[in-house]
């Protein structure tokens, strides 16, 4: 599942050597948080969130398998 | 699309170690120098590292394909990305084998979230704007059809009684769908109107 969201991501930012992406498994749901280059957020959002949300769908398609929720959510990374 | 940005003490050592990295050849990319850099003070000492961009050469449809193909293996689907048109702005795919059911998706949400990603994809990869478009097991040109019929027959209301009628609210995508069928349609003119989920489509008679 990671890998599949972070090769979608990879391909959608202009900064893809700073993106991360981690997956914490839950009992029932499991959290997948993507950071981006703050430049990126847009790219990643889309207009009305319509690429965020159809890289929820794909995820959900891909967590379907193992019958958990799968809740994606995207963040700028701080500037380090 | 395979592509990197390296830096390097020079264009040709940049580029070598970016081609290794890749695992292409010179004549399948195409080289962009981002800086030139600076030699430094005995080739050694504060120079500055120049950075190239090497990007592989291929059509935007067999880059659709390959990351199509790409998404679909990290699925676990047993899918098939095939190559059915290319044009100057839009890339038709269809996709064979066992999972398309779940290709497809409830309402076809699945294809039309596959077909957004890989088209901002392929955009981002080539500068400009393509639309891709993105079958399975006939879904999309069933649903084109029913679409234009709908239309079809909407339009000949209209331009015979002369009152305007709106359609239900549809995607976007529908949307462009319907546009493009009426476009040549003698009488009538088409417009969106609405926000978000609730914009739909109206056929106007054409004064």
């Amino acid at each position: 599942m990671k890998d599949l969201i972070e090769f979608i991501v990879k391909a959608l930012v202009e900064n893809p050597d700073k993106i991360s992406v981690t997956e914490t498994q839950g009992e029932t749901v499991s959290i997948i948080e993507v950071r981006v280059a703050e430049t990126d957020m847009g790219k990643v959002i889309g207009k009305e969130g319509k690429i965020a949300n159809a890289i929820r769908t794909i995820a959900k398609a891909a967590g379907g398998k193992e019958q958990k929720r799968v809740n994606v959510e995207f963040m700028a990374k701080e500037a380090v | 699309m395979k592509k990197i940005k390296i830096k390097g003490k020079s264009v040709e050592e940049a580029k070598g170690h970016g081609l290794k990295i890749l695992g292409l050849k010179e004549e399948d990319v195409d080289l962009a120098i981002i800086t030139e850099g600076k030699p430094g003070v005995l080739g050694m000492f504060g120079g500055e590292e120049c950075e190239v961009e090497i990007r592989q050469k291929i059509s935007a449809a067999a880059d659709a394909k390959e990351i199509l193909q790409e998404i679909l293996n990290r699925l676990a689907l047993v899918a098939v990305a095939e190559i059915v048109s290319e044009e100057e702005n839009s890339v038709a795919l269809d996709v064979k084998g066992e999972d398309l059911g779940k290709i497809i998706g409830k309402d076809g949400a699945m294809l039309s979230s596959l077909q957004l990603i890989v088209s901002s994809i392929i955009s981002r990869d080539f500068s400009r704007k393509i639309y891709v478009n993105i079958d399975a097991g006939g879904y999309r040109s069933n649903h084109e059809q029913a679409l234009c019929r709908l239309a079809k027959e909407a339009a000949k209301d209209v331009a015979s009684s002369g009152i305007e009628k709106a359609l239900p609210p549809m995607s976007a995508a529908d949307r462009r769908i319907i546009h493009m069928a009426l476009k040549e349609e003698e009488g009538v003119t088409t417009y969106s109107e609405g926000e978000r989920e609730g914009r739909r489509l109206i056929i106007t008679p054409k004064k």
